[in-house]
């Protein structure tokens, strides 16, 4: 029996998911066999297992005990405590708890838990009793969900401005590249991004927090911090880092500023020949 | 087979093995901490379907919280019986359609903004991969939903049906419409890739164009 290309597209896809027997499957068989189309479409069909399996990062496991901590910590406290109208109630409530809770919110883990903990105390004193369905989105869940994202904002700062407080760089590097998942800076996350820059001991992170910083060039406060960094800035790598950072932000107020950097004494020639370089750029 | 770690109890490897149904159902009763079972399970399947989804590894991770935290939210409404994994995938589903109904893509979520998901290590990356997920991101969003479910997050075609609300013969007709497309626009993809090489390799002769469709 001879079938079309559209007859064998309606079998096509139980006979890729191998559940196709008997003689549907042989009269696929032979039509691939001649069509080199159909072929072609199986042959791309089995290329998509070429496509890794991506792994996420090990920070999503952290996150989600920082959650579960935070609902199971919610759920010991309700039978205590009453909840209407007290918010932020909750929040109190560790001062209790001693020294030691503190020194572990100084932790990343502590401060992602503890606002992580915040944020689904928040979620279920306003929440918990409305028993909605898994729809969210329409109406009074479409509120919620903005809520829930806000807290979810400034979750995300607290974390930030904990990590960058961080011994190790990497923890450090870390906070910064968290900082990159928002649209916009918070002033505070903004202020701790540009000290990081000027004063990180480590040149890695300094120049990471120049690329978080990059793309905030709208804020004036960005753009002379940068200039002010390259006053100070010792390491050479990250001089051009900044350099280059102004010529990409077209910033012609800086073509004054880069002509007396140039002038300064003992400058690494490579970078004085980029700020010439950026000079010429902007002019 | 899995085999029992050293230094595990026989509740862990009772838990590691239990259906997902009935861990479900555990949580529901209270025992949150057995969603860490849960989301050891589902984490890597759901981040790669967002990640395949959107081409957005940041905002795949942030969208594999928000279902985890709907599921502790709304675990009270998970009646006995209900297959876990499609009660998952439907909260997944909505948990995007909410975050682009927030955050409209054209804003932040662009593909040719959005870095692509690639394996860290580029250099392993075939040609043919690249091509190929490129080829995936400009697929219209319900073909490259479709694909994915059907082809990576090891779905029934009416698993399928049941989570997009449509009939079975639908779904198959949907597959197959978005396999010709994907076709189509690799090959495309392909065809192009292959004329930039030679071009770049100067004096040999240009490819004849590749046919494409028809």
């Amino acid at each position: 029996m001879k079938m079309s290309c559209a007859q064998i597209g309606e079998l096509l896809p139980d006979y890729l998911q191998d559940s196709l027997r008997g003689a549907k499957r042989e009269v696929v068989e032979a039509h691939l066999a001649e069509c080199a189309d159909c072929r072609d479409e199986v042959a791309v069909w089995q290329k998509l297992a070429l496509l890794p399996v991506e792994q996420p990062s090990a920070e999503s496991r952290l996150r989600f005990e920082a959650l579960l901590h935070a609902y199971q910590e919610g759920r010991s406290d309700r039978g205590k405590a009453h909840f209407e109208g007290e918010r932020w109630a909750p929040a109190k409530a560790p001062l209790g708890s001693g020294w030691s809770f503190w020194q572990w919110l100084r932790t990343p883990v502590g401060a992602v838990a503890w606002s992580a903990a915040l944020l689904l105390l928040g979620l279920l004193a306003g929440n918990y009793y409305g028993g909605r369905t898994i729809r969210g989105g329409t109406n009074g869940n479409a509120d919620e969900m903005a809520e829930m994202r806000n807290e979810l904002r400034s979750t995300r700062q607290l974390v930030v401005l904990s990590m960058l407080q961080q011994q190790s760089a990497s923890e450090r590097l870390q906070g910064v590249s968290y900082s990159q998942r928002e649209d916009q800076l918070d002033p505070q996350v903004t202020q701790a991004l540009l000290h990081t820059l000027q004063h990180d001991a480590s040149v890695d992170v300094r120049l990471a927090a120049l690329d978080a910083l990059s793309r905030h060039s709208g804020q004036p406060q960005v753009r002379s911090g940068v200039l002010d960094a390259l006053q100070q800035q010792q390491s050479p790598l990250v001089q051009v880092a900044l350099i280059d950072q102004l010529v990409e932000w077209r910033d012609r107020e800086a073509a004054q500023n880069l002509r007396n950097f140039e002038q300064t004494p003992n400058l690494n020639p490579t970078v004085k020949q980029r700020a010439e370089w950026a000079v010429s750029k902007l002019n | 087979m899995r085999e029992q770690a050293p230094g595990q109890t026989e509740t862990d490897l009772n838990m590691d093995l239990a259906p997902d149904e009935e861990l479900m159902l555990q949580v529901r009763d209270g025992a949150g901490e057995t969603l860490g079972v849960l989301f050891d399970r589902y984490q890597t399947p759901l981040y790669n379907f967002y990640a395949k989804l959107t081409g957005d590894r940041t905002l795949s991770e942030d969208l594999v919280q928000e279902v985890f935290l709907r599921i502790l939210k709304y675990s009270r409404s998970y009646q006995p019986g209900t297959p876990f994994r499609a009660w998952i995938y439907q909260i997944a589903r909505n948990a995007r359609v909410d975050h682009y109904r927030k955050t409209p893509r054209h804003i932040s979520f662009e593909p040719e903004m959005a870095p692509p998901v690639k394996p860290r290590d580029e250099a392993q990356e075939s040609q043919e991969t690249e091509l190929l997920h490129r080829a995936l991101l400009q697929m219209p969003e319900e073909k490259r939903e479709i694909l994915i479910l059907s082809r990576f997050q090891e779905l029934k075609y009416e698993e399928i049906a049941r989570l997009l609300g449509c009939e079975l013969g639908t779904v198959k007709t949907r597959i197959h419409r978005a396999i010709q497309e994907l076709r189509q626009v690799f090959r495309q993809l392909e065809g192009g890739a292959a004329a930039g090489s030679a071009g770049a390799a100067a004096p040999a002769p240009a490819l004849p164009p590749r046919r494409v469709g028809s």
